[in-house]
């Protein structure tokens, strides 16, 4: 992928088809987690393979628990090296929360209590694994629906972490919205406090609001207004371009609604890029 | 670890909570966050099971099938990082805790086998064949195998029967599961064990159909030669239809 513009969209299986021979979808590059790819073979296999001739790859992990207490899985990490390096995958990001516990993996993406300890143990994972893919890995802030035990706030915590392991951001400004709301924070001052020079990659999604008090991080939904409002003003306050994600998981509309979700982001992308040769 | 032992006791309870639904009060938490964890945890494991297991779904009651996946969640540590390997340990799980035996259902264990085999097979890393031709002498050259199969033994015949109904028909069964080259189609077939016996021979030796032959009549003289010769000779032409067999083999014997 070059400096451009890059928005791409998460390759499913739902939609696999859509992605190889249908013309109603345009992305610039495609994500995919490596778990449910890696060691497959088959229908599936000829399906990645062939989407990987055609799209940009990015890895976004589900079970890396960088959070974890045990260390990390190298058994796992010995075969995601050779897959990153087979699809020439530049960027590979995991979630800032832990799956895994005392040798039992959850499949579900917990969160790290927000404490000075925590913040100790995660850096020193993330620099393990960077140290053994011999890359950044970007890592994202996740959404959460109670925090457990918190020391110091979010964005404190994200922050420190980041910038103490020396990795890249994924920045997913629809896990902010939904956060914001949840815990009740300024979601833009949230923005202002993120180390903003390390993101590497912003994720944008749609989520479903279960009550007055709740909302839940589906990616089984169309983003909405406030969301296109915030990552606004998130690339209102960098000044360079990194790919955007969006986020779909299931619920699939037709494919030019995606399209026009996608064509929604490339606009918000090319006001913010004009407007900064302008002030340039 | 550079976890503070409070820090890893929260996370250990957290944890807890998630796969049992027992209070296991998680310091500052609040009580809705955790329901919602332990929702979005059961229903994503649910999905995969419930995906993976269909038949099985059927067959047993939604209290024997809720009950069976309530104590796979609390007691079985998930190994995989994969989920859609998942299955796998839910049916290792339900056979170790002896669940066939608890619901009286004897052939729960072959039957869920048999749905997991079709996701095995169906997504099994590629085998590729050593280089082959589509014309031989089936008794004299050496026969390609197609490498994406799995063969095993059943006590019940879930694959030939309604899962009730092979309760009839306990024996010993022989069940081929392979994925078509191309289209990727899995495919089951009942096989005897005298082409058990044969497939196994020219799977993993380096022999001839003719070979194997004179090897399975030192073992049972019983069945004259030219019969076994002709036996065998069919079970080969329809390994070769159904995409089983590939082909013979260029590489030729010394």
């Amino acid at each position: 992928m070059n400096n451009d513009i890059n928005i791409g969209l998460g390759f499913r299986r739902e939609i696999a088809d859509e992605f190889l021979t249908g013309t109603s979808i345009k992305p610039d590059f495609i994500e995919v987690a490596p778990e449910n790819w890696m060691d497959m073979g088959g229908y599936w296999h000829a399906k990645f393979r062939e989407a990987t001739e055609k799209y940009p790859l990015i890895l976004h992990g589900l079970s890396l628990s960088i959070g974890s207490p045990e260390e990390p899985d190298w058994a796992f990490l010995k075969k995601l090296k050779p897959f990153l390096n087979e699809f020439n995958v530049e960027i590979y990001s995991e979630h800032l929360s832990f799956a895994k516990l005392d040798n039992a993996h959850l499949y579900d993406l917990l969160p790290i209590p927000f404490k000075q300890d925590s913040i100790k143990h995660v850096v020193k994972r993330i620099k393990q694994v960077q140290d053994f893919l011999e890359m950044r890995i970007a890592i994202e802030n996740v959404s959460y629906y109670t925090p457990v035990d918190a020391e110091v706030t979010e964005d404190v915590f994200v922050k420190q972490i980041v910038e103490q392991a020396d990795c890249n951001l994924l920045l997913d400004v629809n896990n902010v919205y939904v956060n914001s709301f949840n815990h009740k924070y300024d979601a833009e001052k949230f923005i202002d406090r993120m180390p903003l020079d390390k993101v590497r990659y912003i994720h944008m999604a749609g989520h479903h609001k279960i009550s007055d008090e709740l909302i839940i991080d589906t990616h089984g939904e169309a983003i909405i207004h406030p969301v296109y409002e915030l990552f606004d003003y998130t690339l209102s306050k960098m000044d360079r371009n990194v790919p955007i994600l969006l986020e779909r998981d299931f619920n699939f509309p037709e494919m030019e609604e995606l399209q026009k979700e996608m064509k929604n982001l490339r606009n918000i992308c090319i006001k913010n890029q004009e407007q900064d040769v302008i002030l340039s | 670890m550079l976890y503070s032992a409070k820090t890893y006791d929260s996370q250990q309870r957290l944890s807890r909570w998630v796969r049992t639904g027992e209070n296991a009060d998680v310091p500052g938490t609040t009580a809705e966050g955790l329901k919602q964890y332990r929702r979005l945890f059961r229903n994503n494991i649910n999905n995969t099971l419930t995906q993976a297991y269909p038949i099985s779904l059927e067959v047993l009651s939604n209290e024997q099938w809720n009950k069976m996946v309530d104590g796979f969640y609390a007691n079985h540590d998930a190994q995989t990082p994969h989920v859609w390997k998942l299955p796998f340990e839910f049916y290792q799980f339900a056979r170790e805790s002896d669940y066939a035996q608890k619901y009286g259902f004897p052939f729960l264990n072959d039957l869920l086998y048999f749905e997991w085999l079709e996701i095995d097979v169906y997504t099994m890393p590629n085998k590729y064949p050593e280089p082959f031709k589509e014309n031989g002498d089936a008794m004299n050259d050496l026969i390609e195998v197609n490498r994406e199969y799995s063969l095993e033994r059943l006590e019940y015949p879930v694959h030939l029967y309604a899962a009730k109904e092979s309760l009839n028909h306990k024996g010993n069964y022989f069940l081929l599961t392979y994925r078509t080259p191309k289209d990727f189609e899995v495919k089951f077939l009942d096989m005897p064990p005298l082409h058990v016996l044969f497939f196994e021979k020219i799977s993993n030796e380096r022999l001839t159909a003719s070979q194997i032959i004179d090897q399975l009549l030192v073992q049972n003289n019983e069945i004259p030669k030219e019969q076994l010769a002709q036996n065998i000779l069919g079970f080969i032409q329809t390994m070769m239809e159904e995409k089983v067999f590939l082909g013979f083999s260029e590489n030729y014997l010394n």
